[in-house]
């Protein structure tokens, strides 16, 4: 398979640009070309913004813009960076803010992946080429972690330029399990195409130290690590039903579609993340010093411990939930049918959804409670193998009415 | 200066549903849906209080789903152990006394109305039966999936245990029927061709959890959001003062022992009691907030992660069992589970660790410890 850029991926949308109207423009940096069309340009500026919580309250943060984008407005996570294994980038970072800055991609070779140091007012410009495929995520790492938590920190992706695998250097086993994507008998439907990628940014909030860097106090870093208590979990900048139903984070597609979730965790607390209905399979893990571990066991989980500031790549396999009792040879809208046509609580159960969520619950809770509404997504199958999409419910409402909840 | 702002993106009209759904999700009974003839039947209600004492006699408060089917060991923390056999349709009648529940499979994984997550679903008011296959056998867990930060903390939980069919070979003889009894001998799925299944002789079950004794105090809906149909995200639907986050264990526990942070004493509970020559199976379901590392005092071999064995194709043929040398941690956190093989060679009392770390700060709070013990 030859990756093009019409592989290129969607990307959360929190935080877009809303123009008059409906219309919406994305987070991601679309490849540009300098003026010779030999480099892809990406202009940065470190910057800052009152970001909006789940529960309305704002909180000041130090965020990332894309300077190539017209609207001019700063993003949580930072703006998607995609590009192709060798591609020439030229990358700009300007500094906004009061304080020196520093711009790091653990991974890539050179002074990108060591960090740079940028002064207050100034803008330093970086060249590099597109590293090996896989997830990379960008920071500023000075002070580490205060600068990263306190927003400034988003995703590369890069493609290899060759393979049907998300990897430079796929492990055997790694490269038979894409293989094998719709084509043997226990993977039937289609291979993984680059499309068919979501990016999940974790992460949590102390608003108690982004209050402090509001009022431009210094914030030692090992009382942040000491002192941290996350009040906030987000995903691509979302809490609770604002990243559950978000298409650009939820993987949507018929049985037989498979999807990599390239997941990385820019906040302060380990968490366990659990998907439903299908289990995963645990592909390439970036630690924080840039190395990228390519498993030669590639195992297949529900839940997995996910480390600070690290990447972690997932492959949703879409197979039929494989404990849905009945003839196999059955599609779903036949053999469930009943179940797709209930609509409970004003929602219908076509099409199906399952959640992924972090499973240290604590990350479930948005100012101390509210649950739902911390780090919770999910993912969605709309129709069978054969094609055919599973019929809509029913608009006629089979549910009973919500307890109330009791307020304590 | 005014800051520029990233504000939530706005809900259309159509949207208001699912927004409210997810914090207050519809109630439903009866069932099942789309019914096929069961092959097993299993009932818990949930939920029940009981105490877990210390060994001072403090009595701390949790909650647990009972099997209303056994009048003698049906009310236990964890919750008593489900066992169903690979291949099974299962019907589970679960009953709800008091507010709202449901039960998650946690690994198991059906259509959602019996995965038992409210927000994709409804919660149970009543009585529902669920169903499901259990396809995959392996180490899996069942826990109420209602304000779960809570729920889950309070006890509402226990291991789910899917048996692989006996073999026809003569190492079967003397084992009975699947599913097999709680302790052993049985068969598990794991590597070895051509059948994938291996025989056990002694099984133990490990369930490290962790208890923040100010959340037990509290009550069933504590700190959820505000249900407003017409409005699900207004400001004020939310509450702003909870603990949820916040989360510092003072107790810990090993398989239902619940010993103070500063009482070092072994678990003697948990301890595994095995012969030379026996093959254990240790089966591992992480139930705690923290992160944990197990260590063992022999060497181990671990054949499957979260219900699914290395090395058994089709989807498990990418993967290998991993050897796990003795004192060599294993790193789980919260519903993670492992099952290891222990051949013991010597006999001895061999010491094993759970050590218990911040989720955030990553400080070592607590080590438990137990005991591999070898005649
Ligand atoms: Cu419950
Ligand atoms: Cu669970």
């Amino acid at each position: 398979m030859k990756i093009s850029r019409r592989d290129f991926i969607r990307y959360g949308m929190t935080g877009l640009v809303v123009a008059a109207g409906t219309t919406a423009l994305g987070r991601m940096i679309t490849p540009r070309r300098n003026g010779n069309g030999t480099a892809i340009v990406v202009r940065l500026a470190i910057t800052e913004a009152m970001v909006e919580m789940v529960d309305h309250t704002f909180i000041y943060h130090w965020t990332f813009e894309d300077l190539g984008n017209p609207a001019h407005l700063p993003q949580l996570p930072g703006p998607l960076i995609q590009a192709i294994e060798g591609d020439p980038i030229e990358l700009s970072i300007t500094n906004r803010l009061p304080d020196v800055h520093g711009f790091r991609i653990p991974g890539v070779p050179g002074e990108t992946g060591t960090g740079i140091l940028v002064e207050p007012g100034q803008t330093k410009t970086i060249g590099f080429l597109a590293p090996e495929g896989g997830t990379y995520m960008y920071l500023d790492h000075l002070n580490e972690p205060v600068n990263r938590v306190l927003g400034l920190h988003g995703p590369m992706v890069v493609l290899p330029r060759t393979g049907n695998t998300p990897y430079s250097r796929p492990t055997p086993n790694v490269q038979k399990l894409f293989d094998d994507l719709g084509t043997a008998p226990h993977f039937p439907g289609e291979p993984w195409k680059a499309e068919r990628t979501r990016i999940w940014v974790f992460h949590s909030k102390d608003p108690r130290f982004n209050a402090m860097a509001e009022r431009g106090e210094k914030i030692n870093a090992a009382v942040f690590r000491e002192e941290f208590l996350p009040r906030y979990f987000t995903i691509n900048g979302e809490s609770g039903a604002y990243a559950s139903h978000n298409h650009h984070t939820t993987p949507e597609g018929r049985i037989g579609q498979p999807h990599l979730i390239r997941i990385m965790d820019t906040g302060m607390n380990a968490d366990s993340p659990h998907i439903h209905g299908n289990h995963v399979y645990l592909l390439a893990r970036r630690d924080t010093t840039g190395d990228l571990n390519i498993p030669r066991n590639v195992l297949l989980v529900d839940t997995f411990t996910d480390e600070v500031a690290q990447c972690m790549d997932w492959l949703l396999p879409f197979i039929r939930p494989p404990d849905i009792p009945g003839d196999e040879t059955i599609p779903l809208r036949k053999l469930v049918k009943d179940e797709l046509a209930l609509t409970l609580g004003g929602v219908g159960q076509s099409p199906i959804m399952f959640p992924m969520h972090g499973h240290n619950e604590q990350s479930q809770s948005a100012a101390g409670g509210n649950y739902p509404q911390g780090m919770v997504t999910g993912w969605i199958i709309t129709g069978d193998l054969d094609g055919v999409d599973f019929p809509p419910s029913s608009p006629e409402e089979k549910g009973g009415p919500p307890m109330p909840h009791d307020q304590d | 200066m005014t800051l520029p702002r990233i504000p939530l993106r706005s809900i259309s009209r159509d949207e208001l549903p699912v927004f409210n759904k997810h914090v207050c999700p519809p109630t439903f009974g009866g069932g099942p849906i789309d019914p096929l003839t069961p092959t097993r039947r299993i009932a818990r209600n949930l939920l029940v209080n009981l105490d877990v004492e210390l060994q001072d006699g403090t009595k701390v408060p949790v909650w647990i789903l009972e099997d209303p089917d056994d009048p003698v060991g049906g009310r236990v923390f964890p919750s008593k152990t489900i066992r169903t056999v690979e291949g099974d349709i299962v019907h589970a009648r679960v009953g709800v006394k008091t507010n709202t529940h449901t039960i998650h499979w946690h690994g198991i994984e059906p259509t959602p109305m019996n995965d038992g997550v409210g927000k994709h679903s409804f919660e149970i008011s009543g009585n529902f039966v669920y169903q499901f296959a259990t396809n995959q056998a392996g180490t899996f867990l069942y826990h109420c999936h209602k304000n779960t930060a809570l729920h889950f903390e309070l006890g509402l939980y226990g291991a789910f245990i899917v048996d692989p069919k006996k073999p026809d070979a003569p190492e079967a003889r003397g084992v009975p029927d699947p599913p097999y009894p709680d302790g052993g001998p049985g068969f598990v799925r794991a590597f070895n061709p051509p059948d994938h299944v291996m025989k056990y002789d002694v099984e133990s079950l490990w369930v490290p959890d962790d208890f923040d004794t100010r959340w037990h105090e509290l009550g069933h809906d504590a700190f959820m959001q505000k249900c407003d149909p017409a409005n699900p995200t207004a400001a004020e639907n939310f509450t702003q003062d909870g603990i949820l986050h916040d989360f510092r264990p003072d107790i810990f526990i090993l398989s239902g022992e619940a010993k103070r942070k500063d009482d070092t004493t072994p678990f003697e509970k948990a301890a595994i009691r095995c012969k030379v020559g026996q093959t254990v199976l240790l089966r591992f379901i992480d139930a705690t907030y923290t992160i944990t590392e197990i260590r063992l005092g022999l060497p181990a071999q671990i054949i499957a992660e979260d219900g699914y064995p290395f090395g058994v194709p089709p989807r498990g043929q990418y993967s290998f069992p991993i050897d796990l040398p003795a004192g060599q941690p294993m790193r789980m956190t919260a519903a993670m589970r492992g099952d290891a093989f222990i051949r013991p060679t010597t006999p001895g009392r061999f010491p094993c660790t759970v050590d218990f770390f911040h989720w955030i700060s990553g400080k070592k709070l607590y080590t438990a410890t137990t005991f591999i013990d070898v005649e």
